[in-house]
């Protein structure tokens, strides 16, 4: 297990350096001078070229590259363009509002799509297969915008239960902030339900198809027995796989749902660093998406054994 | 049991929103920082204004009063500033106002080691030069300048300059570091979640510059009637109609879109804010096609100003062909004048410019506060009725200045922020495009009619100057000013005052019904 951990790790390095060299020539690929943005339209060109020259924009993308790389191997990710803050500190701090909304969702949406979708199965082409199969659909297509925006007209505008706009930190007040996750964690559970839904159902089919089911069933186990031993822990495989995907999906781009619920998670700052060619937060943030794709994906593998015991991470 | 349940969830609710009596403004974005000029842009400017007060201060005309100062003395050779300090001015930190915190003030802004946005204009590479900043007993202070400057006043008073604002000492730690800003303005910095709210607080100990009872721009009565004020920050314009329909809003920036839906609702008051902001067609006069006169006149005339006003901004704004704003003091008869709408006139003009369809691109972005779009469509469409080969490029905004920076487009459908001295608003598009390729026209004589203006003090002269300017801009038509910015503000009916100002929020003298 610590040998295959080891090599996971060693083996995201290639993964990391190249999205680095990615992410750092793209993002000074896009047209924008971030120093004439920083400086607004009353600078003149000789302000503007000191303000290159102060923020290490004259040199060669290259050399700033080296530089960057050389910062971040000691630990410092720079300080942001726009405000001045620690990189690190900045982006670490968006990201855990960020990933305790995404975590909270994906954790709700697993527990109810997984037993939704093994039902389905069970029941293929019954009535509760269909419902579920067009509920799923249903949701899956719903623009998670459109669907945030009416959760919080019905529960922020009509009915008043939530608030509408606002954030509170869990760490300032539990309570309080447990009601302003409440919306966007529900936009987020009922749309990534339906996706895991889908796959749950899907791979729970195969694997009833499967001879060993039937053996299973000739033997006289209960319908409860063959499901749970025999057919749950050999189709939660390809499901458990789609949930650390969606996780690493969702942890760098839930800025629609920040947006829309005035979060101030990591999406947020990423697209606010976008338009103000914040080259230092940019690179932390996307940096810190790709780690976090890294740990989830090695995390999902390291687990995978418990639920199908003819994986072994090795 | 439903009912106490939803009363916790409310009480809970609001914990995280305002206290008691705050009043809740919406803003698009976060603050910069929170040093007054230093780093900064327009939202933390209008959050700034309410901290922190100058010697002198713009009002709603465009002209600069007193404001910390109580009156300002020109030495005879117009080089010697003498600014009399107003007595009983507090810091928020309790102190007294004395020259020594002026001299301070400017002392540090004039040390390149502060960064301010405007040491260029003051230290003598750019309009003005201060040779010489020094107290003179408790409540007076000089300043000298190398050269008379016509605009001196203005520069110290306008938003990107922080206001040149008046800061306590105290707001800057041993060591250099900024803490924050003790000002003398009528609300005090309290608290700053980043990414989320600032929230300022009344001064109870503030004490308005002189006035006749009414707020008047930066100056007039600027008692804070409100226990503090909370600027949220919500990017999204669904979500803050949402606030305002809810009530958790008292007070927000909404899209001109959204007026006829909101006029309908009783609990929100719709309110127009016109700005000195500029909307205009930014032309590139060394373009090949767009280098003939001829070619730029008959943009001009093809443009049916009142209609694509109307469309672009919703039916807020008003037609307004000169660069000077329609509430300045300088805006006379002679401003009013513009090219006639004329398609016959347009179309002799392109043929007597030899223009053969060739291919002219209107630059735009999307950014949801500005209608650089909605012009361009407008007026692709009516410069495609004169002949013109009209098409549009959207960009997204830091590409589109980037191009405006490099002097590579030939026409941008752009506006310009709030300047509220013309000369300051010339500077943004007249010059040499040799040292500065931004720069828009670079006529010779209209260089030297702003220089003038920069350096003429009188009112009645820079009047005769800036007419001047607007028939020659008439005659060469370097670009097409089209209407004064104008902005969409809701608030609840709650709000009694009036909380914009130059299209920005202004929350003294406003004040909220039970």
């Amino acid at each position: 297990m610590l040998r295959f951990t080891l090599n996971r790790l060693v083996m995201a390095v290639p993964t990391l350096v190249l999205v680095s060299i990615a992410v750092f020539s793209l993002v000074r690929l896009i047209p924008g001078d971030p120093a004439a943005l920083m400086l607004g339209d009353i600078a003149q060109p000789d302000q503007i070229a000191a303000l290159r020259v102060d923020l290490g924009l004259d040199k060669s993308i290259v050399q700033q590259f080296v530089i960057w790389t050389g910062n971040v191997l000691r630990g410092d990710f720079g300080r942001s363009i726009v405000n001045g803050e620690p990189v690190f500190a900045l982006v670490t701090e968006r990201f855990l509002v960020s990933a305790q909304i995404v975590v909270l969702a994906v954790a709700l949406a697993g527990c109810l799509a997984v037993p939704a979708g093994v039902i389905a199965a069970w029941r293929q082409n019954s009535l509760a297969d269909l419902v579920l199969v067009g509920s799923a659909t249903v949701l899956l297509s719903i623009p998670t915008f459109w669907l945030g925006l009416l959760l919080l007209l019905l529960f922020g505008l009509k009915l008043g239960w939530l608030p509408v706009l606002g954030y509170v930190s869990i760490r300032d007040n539990i309570a309080a902030g447990l009601i302003y996750l409440v919306l966007p964690v529900m936009t987020l559970v009922i749309h990534e339900t339906g996706a895991l839904i889908r796959m749950s159902r899907a791979s729970t089919l195969e694997v009833l198809r499967l001879d060993y089911v039937t053996h299973a069933r000739a033997k006289g186990l209960s319908e409860a027995a063959v499901l749970w031993k025999h057919v749950f822990r050999n189709a939660f495989g390809p499901t458990w796989t789609m949930i650390g995907l969606i996780l690493g999906h969702l942890l760098g781009g839930i800025a629609v749902i920040e947006t829309v619920f005035t979060v101030p998670g990591l999406g947020r700052l990423m697209v606010d660093s976008i338009l103000a060619r914040d080259y230092p937060v940019i690179q932390g943030c996307l940096l810190l998406v790709a780690v976090s794709y890294v740990v989830i994906n090695l995390f999902v593998d390291l687990l995978y054994p418990i639920f199908d015991p003819r994986v072994v991470a090795e | 049991m439903k009912t106490i349940l939803i009363a916790g969830i409310a009480s809970l609710a609001l914990t995280g929103t305002a206290c008691a009596r705050d009043l809740v403004v919406a803003q698009s974005q976060d603050l910069r920082s929170n040093i007054p000029g230093v780093n900064r842009d327009g939202t933390t400017d209008h959050v700034m204004l309410h901290i922190v007060e100058g010697l002198v201060g713009y009002t709603a005309g465009g002209q600069v009063k007193p404001l910390l100062a109580k009156s300002v003395d020109l030495s005879s050779d117009r080089r010697t500033y003498t600014f009399h300090l107003r007595q009983g001015v507090h810091f928020h930190n309790g102190k007294v106002l004395t020259a020594d915190d002026v001299v301070w003030n400017w002392r540090r802004y004039l040390d390149p080691a502060t960064k301010w946005t405007c040491l260029r204009d003051f230290n003598g590479k750019g309009a003005v030069h201060i040779t010489d900043v020094k107290a003179v007993g408790s409540d007076t202070v000089t300043m000298s300048l190398e050269k008379p400057s016509g605009i001196f006043l203005a520069l110290m008073a306008r938003a990107e300059c922080g206001f040149s604002g008046i800061i306590s000492p105290d707001s800057v730690a041993a060591d250099g570091t900024f803490k924050e800003p003790i000002g003398t303005g009528p609300f005090k910095w309290a608290e700053w979640k980043k990414g989320q709210y600032v929230r300022l607080a009344k001064f109870d100990g503030y004490v308005s510059p002189d006035n006749d009872g009414k707020p008047d721009g930066a100056v007039g009565s600027k008692r804070p009637l409100v226990d503090g004020i909370k600027f949220m920050d919500i990017p999204d314009a669904a979500t803050v109609k949402a606030g305002l329909e809810s009530g958790v809003l008292d007070l927000a920036e909404v899209p001109s879109d959204l007026i006829t839906e909101l006029k309908r609702n009783k609990k929100i008051r719709v309110i127009v804010g016109h700005s000195s902001g500029k909307n205009l067609l930014y032309m590139q006069t060394r373009d090949p096609v767009l280098s003939k006169p001829g070619v730029r006149r008959a943009i001009a005339m093809s443009l049916d100003l009142p209609q694509l006003t109307a469309a672009a901004s919703n039916g807020t704004g008003e037609p307004n062909g000169s660069a000077i704003p329609q509430r300045s003091s300088y805006y006379d008869d002679v401003q009013k004048r513009r090219l006639p709408y004329d398609i016959a006139a347009a179309k002799k003009e392109l043929a007597a410019a030899g223009y053969k369809s060739e291919p002219i691109t209107i630059i735009a972005n999307k950014r949801s506060n500005l209608p650089s779009f909605q012009m361009a469509v407008i007026a692709q469409a009516m410069m495609q009725q004169a002949g013109l080969n009209v098409k549009i490029e959207v960009l997204d905004f830091a590409t589109q200045v980037d191009r405006r920076r490099s002097g590579k487009y030939q026409i941008i459908s752009q506006t310009i922020a709030p300047r509220l001295d013309p000369a300051l608003l010339y500077e943004f598009f007249v010059g040499d495009k040799n040292k500065n390729a931004s720069l828009m026209w670079d006529d010779p004589k209209a260089i030297a009619l702003m220089n003038a203006a920069i350096e003429e003090a009188d009112p009645a002269k820079r009047q005769a100057i800036f007419d001047q300017f607007h028939e020659l801009m008439l005659k060469e038509m370097p670009g097409v000013f089209l209407y004064d910015m104008s902005i969409v503000w809701a608030s609840t009916s709650k709000l009694v005052g009036d909380p914009v100002w130059e299209g920005n929020a202004r929350l003294w003298e406003v004040s909220l019904t039970p």
